[in-house]
């Protein structure tokens, strides 16, 4: 059923469609406004080509864990499947480093990016542990202590929590001489915020932190991506269901074109060049992408936060009911309205003191801006066509932590992961052997 | 009193009853190096067909290739379906879904991962090929019976390369000789009639599936047990070799129910399966116009 997954990207691409961005959150100005370039939207889609990936090994173990986290949350009804967090860990066989690897915006533990870095690592002689992004469901029922995911600090600290109980239940043979983290995209950001915390609680001793392709400003990524979708697909049903309608055409002539005798695969992965043609189609699937993440970051938030927006908090829904008409809602929400209508009104109500600009202030990189300039184990990989950056913020990353980052210049958001240039320098940030971009 | 105790095991089982703080499962070894061997020979593949396309379609080369078939008229955007579908049976497929995936992550997942960790690539390879050859039998009926006959004859050729040349079908002989596998069964064949998908069925262990389709499965499975190819169809061998079968196509399925994590992905798969059926259709009837929906009919009605 892998084809599912291709057919997903391609047409279901039309689950969560959205209105333009809240005025009660600050513009986003940046490259995606106006549309990133060609090249960076289709490296962003198609991702790195095979044949530039990194020497891979032959074999990479793969152990599943399934962990129970006392903290977690009462599980509500529908998510009746997420109640334990579901990590991967490949271990070497003699005493090695440890690599935590976070997963990106809504992904879970094993998904295609992780399994090249997981290659990379492990044939580099890590201990490879994969965990899920926290704004995965998986994660937020089992391993939030709030449900409400999206904080920057507070997803730190559960994910923190998580990992030092799940390290704790690591098979006893498994030695392990130094632990570093890294994460991609959101995950990269929740990677440099877990080694904060570990500097001043010492549990984990983590050494060295790298961010790949992070966001600086989670609220001006967000609204980015809500004006990239807007942008390219237009507002509401009508524009959605368009978009939708060219692509099964389009699908469908190419099907009757090729002569097979089922949709498989194969034929997927053939037709997603040929049904992807425009600047604006990809960069609709991109925002798509992000925005069927949110509806499951959305739905859970509404659920644990009682905020009611798009569920009864007096019935909540049962196993067994239809989610179509919830699904037909979420349909229509955007990034900021999930931090205006869920977000901020359960964190202003849990913080007594914080307003919508702070909690806007607090979701930035620069809460650890210090220990980014001062600590010379933070480590960065982006490129200057990321479009969830602007110039602004690639500038204030560059600045704050100058010699241990590289930028390349093409790649898009996460368009060269795992490419020979990519995967060398990151195995020299995370080795301690980095000398600067060359 | 033991089969007692076995479904009360059974039970806890696949009600989740499990209550250790960690579990493990091993799961078989990636294979990264292969795996991008096979994406970058997959992708130049598929830039040589779409490069073998693009020649065939200049007007020169249809001249040359003896004439173009009759043009599709092409599927416009208006006849797709809406985004609804027709899933009458809504509550009694959820309950089946969840079954499933108890099912799956109790004892077919972990029997299938066995299955892959366990027994070797070769032999695990020639199970797959003798019952991919078993299923020739039924492209070669629903192919006649669809009126295609030249691959009716691919089939049937498959059928007798790989029965004799590939030792009852252990060996895949006739892909090496660019005879390609596509399999077709009663569910295709009533398309090809005209019935249309019907509503949205998920099938106790076999899945998604639509009632047309679901059909088709127990027909395929009354013609195998009729023919009884080998006597494998019939008696206490059956069993055996149904449950191998089971496996296998569980091994080769690179599906998890809930690895999406998400609430919604009943709906999702069932959006998609519905699509991937009625494109399968259009297919199908490729010089017939695509019947346009009327407003707001769910896919599949």
């Amino acid at each position: 059923m892998k084809f599912l997954a291709v057919f997903a990207l391609i047409v279901f691409c039309s689950s969560s469609f959205a209105e333009p961005g809240s005025a009660e959150l600050p513009p986003a100005p940046g490259p995606a406004t106006g549309l990133a370039d060609s090249a960076a939207l289709r490296a962003t889609v198609f991702g790195t080509p095979p044949q530039d990936i990194a020497p891979l090994p032959d074999t990479v173990p793969m152990l599943e864990m399934e962990v129970a986290l006392p903290w977690r949350q009462p599980v509500p009804q529908i998510f009746w499947f997420d109640k334990r967090l579901r990590v991967w860990f490949s271990a070497q066989k003699k005493p090695a480093p440890l690599a935590i690897v976070i997963s990106g915006t809504g992904s879970d533990a094993n998904t295609a990016k992780l399994s090249v870095l997981r290659a990379i690592l492990y044939g580099a002689g890590y201990h490879v542990l994969t965990v899920p992004s926290p704004t995965f469901p998986g994660f937020i029922v089992a391993a939030s202590s709030t449900g409400v995911a999206g904080d920057l600090m507070q997803d730190g600290h559960d994910l923190y929590a998580a990992v030092g109980q799940i390290i704790a239940h690591l098979p006893r043979k498994v030695r392990i001489t130094d632990v570093d983290v890294l994460g991609y995209s959101l995950g990269g950001a929740n990677a440099a915020i877990v080694k904060s915390i570990d500097a001043t609680e010492h549990k984990l001793h983590i050494h060295r932190a790298l961010m790949i392709n992070p966001p600086v400003s989670l609220f001006a990524t967000i609204g980015r991506l809500d004006k990239l979708y807007a942008v390219s697909l237009g507002n509401g049903d009508a524009g959605i269901e368009r978009f939708y309608q060219q692509l099964y055409a389009q699908l469908a002539n190419a099907y009757r074109a090729s002569g097979r005798v089922a949709l498989d695969e194969d034929f997927l992965l053939g037709a997603a060049a040929a049904v992807l043609k425009t600047d604006a189609q990809f960069s609709a699937a991109i925002a798509l992408s992000f925005r069927i993440a949110l509806s499951n970051v959305f739905l859970a938030g509404d659920l644990y936060s009682g905020a009611g927006v798009v569920t009864d908090p007096a019935h909540p829904p049962k196993v067994g009911d239809s989610l179509e008409e919830t699904a037909q809602i979420l349909r229509s929400k955007t990034f900021a309205e999930y931090f205006t209508r869920v977000f901020a009104p359960y964190y202003l109500k849990r913080l007594p003191n914080a307003t919508v600009d702070s909690l806007v202030a607090q979701n930035r990189l620069d809460v650890i801006g210090d220990q980014l300039r001062t600590d010379t184990d933070y480590y960065c990989l982006t490129n200057s066509d990321d479009l969830i950056l602007d110039r602004a913020e690639l500038g204030w990353l560059t600045k704050t932590l100058g010699t241990r980052i590289a930028v390349y210049d093409h790649g898009g958001h996460l368009g060269n992961l795992g490419d020979r240039q990519q995967a060398a320098d990151m195995l020299a940030m995370l080795d301690g052997r980095w000398q600067g971009s060359r | 009193m033991r089969a007692r105790i076995g479904c009360a095991v059974a039970v806890l089982v696949l009600a989740g009853c499990a209550t250790r703080e960690v579990q493990f499962h091993r799961w078989p070894a990636e294979t990264p190096a292969a795996n991008n061997k096979a994406d970058i020979a997959r992708m130049q593949g598929l830039q040589a067909a779409a490069a073998a396309a693009a020649t065939l379609a200049t007007p020169q080369a249809s001249e040359q290739a003896g004439g173009a078939a009759e043009p599709s008229p092409p599927v416009k955007p208006d006849d797709a379906p809406s985004l609804k579908t027709y899933d009458p049976w809504a509550r009694l497929n959820r309950f089946t879904y969840r079954f499933n995936s108890r099912f799956d992550e109790a004892l077919f997942l972990p029997v299938a991962n066995g299955y892959r960790r366990f027994v070797p690539a070769g032999l695990r390879g020639g199970v797959h090929s003798f019952f991919a050859n078993l299923t020739e039998i039924d492209s070669v009926i629903n192919y006649t019976l669809q009126g295609r006959l030249h691959r009716t004859v691919r089939s049937f050729g498959r059928f007798v390369i790989n029965t004799t040349l590939g030792i009852g079908g252990l060996f895949d002989i006739a892909a090496r000789l660019n005879i390609p596998y596509e399999p077709t069964g009663f569910g295709t064949t009533l398309a090809r009639w005209g019935m249309h998908p019907g509503p949205y069925l998920v099938i106790p262990l076999l899945g998604p599936s639509t009632f047309r389709e679901g059909v088709g499965y127990a027909v395929d499975y009354g013609t195998d047990y009729a023919i009884n190819f080998g006597d494998l169809y019939r008696g206490g061998q059956s069993w055996g070799l149904g449950v191998t079968n089971a496996i296998d196509q569980r091994a080769n399925v690179d599906f998890r129910y809930y690895s999406t994590g998400s609430p919604f992905e009943y709906e999702t798969i069932r959006f998609l399966y519905m699509r991937k059926q009625l494109i399968e259709d259009a297919g199908l009837h490729k010089s017939k116009p695509v019947p346009k929906p009327k407003p707001d009919e769910p896919a599949g009605k």
